[in-house]
């Protein structure tokens, strides 16, 4: 991770905004969502509002506890804990896609009796409303992927 | 918040042209006032297939409910059109038909601005 490290912040900015983050594009395309990563990150750093990220189609893969990288490789979803950690960042996972995809959490797992849940810490699974009301509170909404 | 609502991708064969009009009915039932632009391959989502393929739910049926949902501007880039061959009056949807040269035009009448 020092690698990113050279990525410096310009520091607190005067004119905070509020952003939602939409993340489309899942492992498969590592440097994309390694980009909203680093985006929401540096959002963060520069004293703006962050309401909630939203992780939708491909993204929905981030939010797996059974991913398991090369050792060589960033792994992105405990980048997003981590964030979500130190800022009290609120990540929600469409959950139509999530359930598609086989990302579960507890609750989702024995309402359809599926005998195993793997929704990664800190991820929440809620209705694609929650980017809608998201998007209407925020002075920007971002998308990642395609 | 008026967002527009880019869609680029064929009907069929990814989940994607499903999952992009999901969003705007979402944003409509939430009062966003959400407009659709139908680009590329995405104009094939307005031209009338009798039936779906299996595995995938009708997009014909969705763009319909679209005005059931107060979605009542629906553009379609004229050039995307030619590619394909088609003429607006072969759409399912009544449609609103822009020139590519008017797209940035359009898209600074909105706040926000998805792709798919």
């Amino acid at each position: 991770m020092s690698d990113l490290s050279i990525l410096k912040s310009p520091g607190i900015t005067s004119n905070p905004l509020t952003y939602t983050v939409l993340v489309r594009s899942g492992p498969d395309l590592q440097s994309q969502a390694l980009s909203a990563y680093l985006f929401t990150k540096e959002l963060l750093l520069q004293g703006h509002q962050v309401l909630r990220v939203f992780f939708y189609q491909q993204g929905v893969y981030l939010a797996s506890n059974l991913r398991v990288v090369p050792q060589d490789e960033l792994n992105v979803t405990v980048l997003w804990q981590q964030l979500s950690l130190d800022h009290g960042l609120e990540l929600g996972v469409c959950i139509a896609g999530a359930l598609c995809s086989g990302i579960v959490d507890e609750q989702e797992s024995s309402r359809y009796e599926l005998g195993g849940n793997n929704l990664a810490d800190q991820f929440t699974l809620m209705g694609l409303g929650q980017l809608a009301a998201a998007s209407a509170d925020s002075d920007r909404l971002v998308s990642f992927g395609a | 918040m008026p967002c527009l609502i880019t869609l680029t991708h064929a009907p069929y064969g990814t989940k994607v042209a499903k999952e992009s009009l999901d969003i705007a009915l979402v944003l409509a039932a939430f009062e966003q006032q959400p407009a659709v632009l139908f680009v590329d391959e995405g104009v094939l989502q307005l031209f009338p297939t009798p039936q779906s393929p299996t595995s995938h739910k009708h997009i014909g049926k969705i763009i319909n409910a679209l005005e059931m949902y107060d979605i009542n501007e629906i553009w379609v880039e004229q050039e995307s059109l030619d590619v394909f061959g088609i003429a607006v009056d072969e759409l399912s949807q009544a449609v609103t038909v822009i020139a590519r040269s008017k797209i940035a035009h359009l898209c600074a009448q909105y706040d926000q601005h998805l792709v798919f």
